[in-house]
């Protein structure tokens, strides 16, 4: 970041990177440093393994990301955004000066107050809806953002645009970003894990954890809860253990007279190491998910043992597992696929989130308890929210459901470096679109990256003739949530 | 970038109107030095920002006439020149004005040359007028950049041209105390040129037959065997593709299907084997449907302007147009020029000479076609009764295209003036508008008339963009090394003459591609070792191999990878073009579609095993065995893709299912080759590697089969087992994944 170009107009990392190195070589030196091995030679790991950790820019709290992607675009006047307002219009129609893209060309219904009712939480007072009420317990460690607001009324452009920026697919995600400027502190696992709804992955698929234009190694790894997280960890059935470990051996021996062949072959040098590596990774990696180890309470409070809340839960759970192991960032969905399938609520918000929101509530206050309890909330921090809110009305008379709206919606943070028990901003009387203190997805990322210990004007990648950054020419740090 | 500091700016423009009131304009004396210090230094520091196009604050320090009439904030006042606020402001450092927290105060010596002129009476050339783009600086290319200078004549030196290439390489090598490596044994050397221009391995027996040819021209009928060979088009095809953004949906929302985007990449593997020249390539992609002889096939061609993503349901459907339109802009220009027109959408480029007219000059050839928001079933493209075809190509819609005109910073709400359309700037020589299309035109011609002026043989870029591409595909690194940017922020040329000579030979040869792939594998260079055997000290001076002092060793690509273990396993399906296959994936990679069943379904496995040039590629779901090795992203023009190595990779070949059956059926086919075991290890190795096992490399391996064996780890059937574990750990080694 912020290096001195090559004449090629590349980083020294980018040059080097293509200059063959590759990086398993030293990224092993370096691991096997971590292990005590090593310890006299001076390896210089920082600049051939992507994912090896790097300095921040300044000094911060956090150190994991945990993004709790609420997929389908939940409705903010139902859950964070109290608007005693919308009460008092309720039946009416939305005031024609409210300019709005109508997505999907759907019915304009009247006015409609939240289904659930309002209640101050913690100390700090916060209004939070009952769908959860789990979360309202731990409402003042949260700083909740009534202010947001997107570019798209679309799933797949809105959801790519939270992920990456833009409403443009092609771009390195939030976590590519993170972990290309910051590393990984583990590298017996992925650095940028991604977990999906069982129910299907998000409008747009891949795009989403992307790398874009950056290399292939920052972008994020689809981690399955249970039994293999990662793809082709483990050989088919038929291979056993011994015969993979025969063959490593075998394969060492081979590249070795090879190597011997071609004095100064780094590159050969750090294939040969990968394999090692890997090796390594199928040990590491099925520990990361095996949940033998945590206590029945543990498992109790993440709700594994409920139906509705087990399938969150265990993810949740597996993502403290993994801040454990230095994973630097996580990304957990809840809801997968289509329309009710996620936080889509056309039909009836009440039904819909009554859904998502009771599968969700006790498995993420488990976590913000969990973490604080071992002392990684600090050091972690939380991300909670869609791709876009709803609107203020419904979608017609028998419709209780909610049209997209990306003029304004709710999101919140909460652990590293987050001043817990905020708000910031305001959307307009009736929650329609964001007027005080307005806070755009770029502004957003921006306040992850500053909370990750990086300025999002110098996070940059060189691609294409051009300094790209996750938040473009825009973004600006919300300082008023910072502890 | 960021939006204009409006005060400080107010400010400053004041603060130069002071001073630039006492200013005299001069037609003598001083000539020389407002040329030598004074000229670099405005347009190096000021003009960035105050120039005529789009002057910061009003204030455009281009010409002595606009410098004096001042900014938008008044006329200006006598002050006393040595006590000017301008030049206080500019030695206190507040302008120019920081950038990403990052001053851009002027050095002192910049101060003093600024302080001597004002203080001499600022004297200005009659008439002068200053161009951002009039020279290069440490900052910026201008029109006297090397990728913009007419492409130099060869001179003739050698009696081939194969000669002519290496003798350029000598003399650079020569020059600094480097000698060449010795040549690459027979077997290297094939395994590579097959790779190179196939994109499959050779067999033991084909390098067999090489090694025992004693004919003086053995290496040259391999070479023109290859050239002939119908996999040429399909492996120069795929580089092809990566630059065309080559897939087959259109992203986002629905991730629908691009119908008939295949027969795309048919046309680009015919026109390869065909050896169809460069310029009619070229021609045929922009405005397949606009030349006189348009036929389905040069239709299909146009199909290049529909690869990109599609979004069938944009936020704002007029800005989206915009959007498209740089795709179309980007991709042409990346692919066909190697300049980055693309950073012109918002403002003039930053380090090139392109200013903001210049993107829009381009993008006004795309803007009389169906850009904007139509019905969702043509998939952003003309409905096949405009067409013609039912093909995916583009054509226009009218021959006299609405105005398009330039937008400040690339906001659709501040249109400023109407631009023309044409070409690029950059070279003065070759500039030009274009004209209006004849009345009976369907069409408005533009894009033909950009496909005209990219091939015109006076373009200083075509011929040295494609030239360096197929230097970059057979060596590894091009000449350029930054082969998708000739501009200021690329790297210049290791060898400007080679790339010259290879680039007027390519004209000179009428575009044919094929002599120039010859001329190139038929060099020394392109014929030496990787090993060299002063690697130590050589590669203290040059890690990077600019000097082509050796060949660089290189990883197979996906591809590569992909259809060599096919022609191990004996079990690659030769058969050419029509729709593509989709590979089999596995569940768990599938969650990542929205919808998991439908949105994705494998093809039988006998369809599977075809080239991976013709795998169908879903922009919603990366094929997880081509992506982890580096396959390119298909958002955007990819003319050199990254080489990664990192675990994943290891995990893939090791334990991914179809790695493993590929080398069960080589396993297979070497168990069918004899019943001997030492037999059946050599035939191992000359299955997968083309030759024969070393006597470590066969006592190790039947060491491996026999304690394999003996462990019961391989089961019932263990002979197959056992050499299915010996395949695949060949398929492993690095001998397997890298060509020396």
């Amino acid at each position: 970041m912020n290096e001195r170009l090559f004449p090629c107009g590349q980083t020294r990392r980018q040059a080097l990177w293509q200059m063959g190195g590759g990086f398993a070589g030293l990224a092993l030196a370096s691991l096997l440093d971590q292990d005590g091995f090593f310890t006299k030679h001076a390896v210089a790991s920082d600049t051939t393994n992507p994912l090896s950790p790097k300095p921040a820019h300044f000094p911060c709290k956090a150190k994991s990301c945990i993004f709790l992607m609420m997929n389908g675009g939940p409705s903010h006047v139902d859950t964070w955004d109290y608007k005693p307002e919308l009460q008092k219009h309720a039946g009416k129609a939305m005031p024609t000066d409210k300019k709005f893209i109508n997505s999907g060309g759907r019915a304009v219904g009247m006015l409609s107050p939240a289904v659930r009712p309002f209640r101050p939480g913690g100390e700090s007072g916060t209004m939070v809806s009952d769908f959860f009420p789990r979360i309202r317990e731990h409402v003042d460690k949260l700083a909740v953002i009534r202010s947001c607001y997107t570019d798209t009324h679309a799933h797949g452009s809105a959801s790519v645009q939270m992920n990456t920026g833009k409403p443009i697919i092609g771009r390195p995600s939030l976590g590519s970003w993170v972990t290309y400027g910051l590393g990984s502190e583990n590298q017996n696992l992925p650095g940028y894990v991604v977990m999906l709804d069982k129910r299907g992955g998000p409008i747009g698929g891949q795009p989403n954890w992307s790398s874009g234009f950056a290399p292939a190694s920052f972008q994020g790894t689809l981690f399955r809860p249970q039994g293999n997280p990662i793809l082709d960890l483990t050989s088919p059935g038929s291979i056993s253990r011994t015969q993979q470990r025969e063959q490593l051996d075998l394969l060492a021996k081979f590249n070795q007279e090879h190597l011997e062949m071609r004095p100064g072959g780094t590159e050969l040098a750090s294939r040969a190491a990968s394999y090692e590596l890997a090796f390594r990774m199928q040990a590491e990696t099925p520990d990361a998910v095996d949940l033998s180890g945590e206590t029945a309470s543990t498992l109790s409070e993440y709700g594994l043992d409920d139906p509705k809340t087990s399938e969150f839960g265990r993810n949740c759970l597996i993502a403290r597992r993994l801040v454990e192991r230095g994973v630097r960032f996580i990304q957990l969905y809840s809801g997968g696929g289509h329309l009710e399938e996620t936080w889509d609520a056309h039909e009836s918000v009440e039904k819909n989130h009554g859904r998502h929101a009771g599968e969700t509530d006790q498995p993420i206050a488990a976590l913000l308890a969990d973490l604080q309890q071992r002392g990684l909330l600090d050091s972690t921090l939380i991300v909670w929210g869609g791709e876009f809110g709803r609107m203020p009305f419904t979608e017609g008379v028998d419709k209780p459901g909610r049209n997209h709206n990306p003029y304004g919606f709710s999101m919140w943070l909460a652990g590293g470096g987050v001043k817990g028990g905020v708000t910031y901003g305001e959307t307009d009387e009736l929650g329609f679109a964001a007027e005080t203190n307005k806070v755009h997805v770029h502004d957003l990322h921006a306040t992850i990256l500053h909370l990750m210990g990086m300025d999002h004007t110098r996070l940059t990648y060189f691609h294409q003739g051009r300094d790209e950054r996750l938040t473009d020419v825009y973004g600006h740090v919300v300082k008023d949530i910072l502890a | 970038m960021f939006p204009p500091q409006r005060q400080l700016q107010l400010q400053i423009e004041r603060l130069l109107c002071f001073c630039i009131f006492a200013l005299a304009q001069t037609t003598y004396a001083f000539e020389s030095d407002f040329e030598r210090d004074v000229a670099p230094l405005l347009v190096m520091r000021c003009l960035e920002c105050h120039n005529a196009v789009d002057p910061s604050g009003g204030l455009d320090l281009s010409t002595y006439s606009s410098m004096v009439r001042g900014g938008e904030s008044g006329s200006p006042i006598a002050i006393e020149l040595e006590s000017s606020l301008l030049l206080q402001r500019v030695m206190h450092a507040e302008m120019p004005p920081e950038k990403n927290g990052k001053s851009q105060a002027l050095s002192s010596d910049e101060q003093s040359l600024l302080r001597e002129w004002i203080k001499s009476g600022a004297k200005w050339p009659n008439g002068r007028v200053l161009d951002p783009y009039e020279r290069t600086t440490t900052k910026r290319a201008g029109r006297d950049w090397w990728a913009w200078q007419p492409i130099a004549p060869p001179v003739a030196t050698a009696a081939t041209t194969s000669e002519s290439i290496d003798s350029r390489i000598r003399d650079s090598l020569t020059a600094h105390n480097l000698l060449p490596a010795p040549p690459a044994d027979r077997r290297t050397l094939l395994r590579r040129l097959s790779f190179d221009l196939i994109g499959l391995p050779p067999t033991a027996e084909d390098v067999a037959a090489f090694e025992q040819d004693a004919a003086p021209d053995a290496y040259e009928k391999i070479v023109d065997q290859l050239l002939a060979s119908k996999h040429f088009g399909e492996r120069w095809a795929r580089h092809w593709l990566d630059l065309s953004r080559f897939a087959e949906t259109n992203g986002y929302e629905r991730d629908e299907v691009k119908p008939h985007a295949w027969r795309y990449r048919d046309w680009v593997i015919e026109a390869m084997n065909a050896d169809m020249p460069y310029d009619q390539f070229v021609i045929e992609q922009l405005a397949g449907d606009e030349i006189p002889n348009r036929s389905q096939s040069s239709v299909i061609a146009t199909g290049f302007l529909r690869l990109g993503t599609w979004d069938d349901e944009p936020n704002d459907p007029s800005e989206y147009q915009y959007d498209r339109l740089e795709d179309m802009v980007h991709t042409t220009t990346t692919a066909f020029l190697a300049m980055t027109v693309k950073c012109a959408r918002c403002h003039d480029h930053k380090f090139d000479a392109i200013p903001q007219t210049d993107y829009y000059r381009i993008a006004s050839s795309f803007w009389g076609g169906p850009i904007g928001q139509r019905n969702r079933e043509w998939n952003g493209g003309p409905s096949k009764e405009e067409l013609g075809f039912d093909v995916l190509g583009w054509t226009d819609l009218t021959n006299a295209p609405p105005e398009l005109r330039l937008l400040v910073k690339g906001d659709i709400h501040r249109p400023l003036q109407v631009v023309a359309p044409g070409a690029l700037t950059g070279s003065p020589e070759i500039a030009r508008s274009f004209d209006a299309p004849p009345s009976d035109s369907k069409t408005s011609t533009r894009r033909l008339q950009l496909a005209r002026w990219i091939v015109d043989k006076r373009n200083p870029l075509t011929a040295r963009v494609v030239a360096n591409r197929l230097w970059q595909h057979h060596f590894g690194e091009g000449l350029v090394r930054t082969p998708d940017n000739f501009g200021f922020l690329g790297s210049p040329p290791t060898h400007p003459e080679l790339l010259d000579l290879l680039a007027s030979e390519l004209m000179a040869g009428e575009w044919r591609l094929k002599r120039i792939h010859k001329m190139i594998v038929m060099s020394k260079t392109y014929c030496q070792s990787s090993i060299h055997p002063s690697a130590k000290s050589y590669t203290e001076f040059d890690a990077a191999n600019r000097y082509w002092w050796r060949a660089e060793r290189r990883r197979l690509d996906a591809e590569q990878l992909r259809d060599s273990l096919l022609v191990c396993s004996g079990r690659l399906d030769r058969s050419m073009g029509g729709p593509s296959f989709k590979a089999p994936i596995s569940e768990e990679a599938l969650e990542g579609l929205s919808r998991k069943g439908e949105a994705y379904k494998a093809s039988p496995a006998d369809e599977s095993r075809r080239r991976g040039v013709y795998m169908f590629s879903k922009r919603s779901l990366a094929v997880p065995m081509m992506a982890v090795f580096d396959s390119c992203d298909t958002t955007a023009p990819t003319g050199k893709r990254d080489v990664s190595t990192v675990a994943p990779q290891a995990l893939t070949l090791l334990n991914n299912e179809w790695v493993h059956g590929e080398s069960h059926a080589t396993a297979a086919r070497v168990l069918a080759s004899s019943s001997d075991q030492e037999q059946r290890v050599s035939a191992a190795w000359r299955m997968l590697l083309s030759r024969d096992p070393s006597d470590r490399e066969r006592l190790a391996a039947i060491d491996f089969i026999s304690r394999l064996q003996a462990s019961g780890s391989v089961g019932d059937n263990s002979d197959l087992r056992a050499f299915a574990a010996l395949c695949h750990t060949i398929v492993n080694t690095n001998e397997f994944i890298y060509l020396d």
